[in-house]
């Protein structure tokens, strides 16, 4: 059964456009392209929720992908533009390694994850995909913070990670109990809330919300 | 034999006469995007004719190289037409190069003209020529790793057999790698055309421009040897795309019905490629030259990505 979901042709596609939009955010230096990739990339995920609902026909699973649809395309990326718009931060993401080099690290993180999945002998052929990418979303979302300076990069990363992890449990158990996966949502909810509370705290003390300058001492 | 000669004729005939149309279609396009009028479609078609009623004026300080490069890559580029499938898939030139030899000839084309525009001595030739290389030692590792995620899949490099054989699958076709190897070579042929990101190609703006500033020192029959050369050019490299990954209606006998429904799907195909292509051209600006790396490593690595997936996928 789970061969046939995860690797009928729709679903391969759609984790492939989840990659692309992942590089969508390794490649732009906007913040407004990086959130609409976030957005792009979460509509996506809860295409793949959909369709997994569809041909496992678990009704718990569609309020899932509703949930995916509603917070994390919509509530989350509207919530960062107000952060965006509010503190008045300069749209262009600063950052450590810049972009050609940060994309060809993320395609080198791809592979790793890919040799990771495989060495693991649950590994059936075509859940494998799925599997790796969600892997590569988790180790990009963390590159993605350790590499940008905006502190609205770091939150980024931390809900590609989590993109990653939904995906990964929706390709090996098609989803976690409804229970679960709502806990996760209000946690998600709730932390980007608080998140975007800290930022606008950061700017607030520091007049900019760039992370190399919370080393600097403030009296 | 007669059929086959017949084909080729027809072939080249229809990459030398529909070049400019397409030229005058994407100008139009972008003109309605950017609500003027905008010249007809024939105006390619005029602009040709008038340059080669006219007689060339060569600077004396140039070497044959200048005279010999327009007529080499246009003969270059016309080659590389007889390899790619326009309209049917057994052509009777497809044993004598493959994908590969298509980007070298593109290549050995594009190595002239920035040798040429060397050859004058003016310094914006040599702007544009450095430039110009550049832009294809970015574009090449990218141009060369997309075409192998799709050679990859098929099990050939060879043109005919990769549209015979993606066209006989069907919507199977339609997998992860397949698509992103199309976006890795859509972004690759905005650069090969000289579209708005990369190149301008409707300005004679000194500090922007780059093919413009190769072929500055070409007038009169040159300039629209050099002119219609890029647009084939441009036509060859929408064809590869429409003909390799959605070569769906392409003829595969030659049969004179097959042949003409494959011309008209041909033509819509291309007008819709053109379409989208005026459309990234009027929603975006020109980029600063030394951004222009960043938008072509992203190609670079989502034919990368493509390369991988069909590894994972085919569990490799």
């Amino acid at each position: 059964m789970s061969e046939i979901i995860l690797g009928s042709k729709s679903v391969q596609l759609l984790i492939a456009l989840i990659l692309v939009s992942t590089f969508m955010i390794l490649g732009s230096t906007r913040l407004y392209s990086c959130v609409r990739a976030f957005g792009i990339q979460s509509f996506l995920l809860a295409c793949v929720a959909g369709i997994v609902a569809y041909s496992t026909g678990k009704n718990d699973l569609y309020i899932v992908a509703a949930l995916t649809l509603v917070i994390k395309s919509a509530v989350i990326p509207y919530i960062f533009i107000y952060i965006i718009r509010e503190i008045k931060v300069k749209r262009e993401i600063e950052l450590y390694v810049n972009i050609s080099p940060s994309l060809i690290i993320g395609g080198v993180l791809v592979v790793i994850s890919y040799y990771l999945i495989r060495s693991i002998n649950i590994m059936s052929e075509l859940s494998g995909f799925a599997l790796s990418a969600s892997m590569s979303l988790v180790s990009i979302g963390l590159f993605v913070m350790i590499s940008r300076k905006k502190a609205i990069m770091q939150m980024l990363g931390i809900l590609i990670m989590e993109n990653g992890l939904f995906l990964g449990a929706i390709s090996l158990t098609y989803g976690m109990p409804l229970l679960v996966e709502l806990g996760i949502f209000f946690d998600v909810l709730i932390g980007v809330l608080i998140m975007g509370i800290l930022i606008f705290r950061i700017n607030k003390t520091f007049e900019s919300i760039d992370t190399d300058m919370l080393k600097t001492l403030i009296g | 034999m007669i059929k086959q000669i017949a084909i080729v004729i027809l072939q080249i005939f229809i990459i030398i006469a529909l070049a400019p149309l397409l030229g005058g279609i994407i100008k139009k396009i972008k003109a309605f995007f950017q609500l003027r009028k905008g010249p007809g479609v024939f105006q390619p078609y005029y602009d040709i004719a008038k340059l080669l009623q006219k007689d060339s004026v060569v600077s004396q300080n140039v070497s044959w190289l200048f005279h010999a490069a327009p007529i080499i890559s246009f003969a270059a580029v016309l080659t590389a037409g007889l390899l790619i499938p326009i309209f049917i898939t057994e052509m009777p030139f497809g044993f004598a190069g493959d994908l590969i030899a298509v980007v070298y000839l593109f290549a050995l084309a594009r190595f002239f003209i920035a040798l040429a525009s060397l050859d004058a001595g003016s310094s914006f030739g040599g702007m544009g020529g450095s430039r110009e290389m550049f832009v294809a030692s970015l574009v090449e590792p990218a141009l060369m790793l997309s075409i192998f995620a799709v050679a990859l899949n098929v099990g050939s490099t060879n043109l005919s057999y990769i549209s015979q054989t993606v066209s006989a699958m069907g919507l199977d076709a339609l997998s992860p790698y397949q698509i992103l190897a199309f976006a890795a070579l859509f972004i690759i042929a905005i650069a090969e055309t000289g579209r708005i990101p990369i190149d301008n190609p409707a300005t004679h703006l000194e500090l922007t421009m780059i093919h413009e500033a190769m072929i500055l020192e070409y007038s009169g029959k040159q300039l629209a040897i050099v002119e219609l050369g890029a647009m084939m050019k441009q036509l060859l490299v929408f064809s590869l795309l429409a003909n390799i990954f959605f070569p769906w209606g392409i003829a595969t006998g030659a049969g004179l019905a097959a042949i003409f429904i494959a011309l008209l799907v041909y033509a819509v195909k291309i007008v819709i490629l053109g379409a989208t292509m005026a459309m990234v051209e009027t929603s975006t600006a020109k980029w600063r030259l030394f951004r222009l790396p960043e938008l072509l490593s992203v190609s670079l690595m989502l034919s990368f990505l493509a390369i991988v997936s069909f590894i994972i996928v085919k569990g490799g």
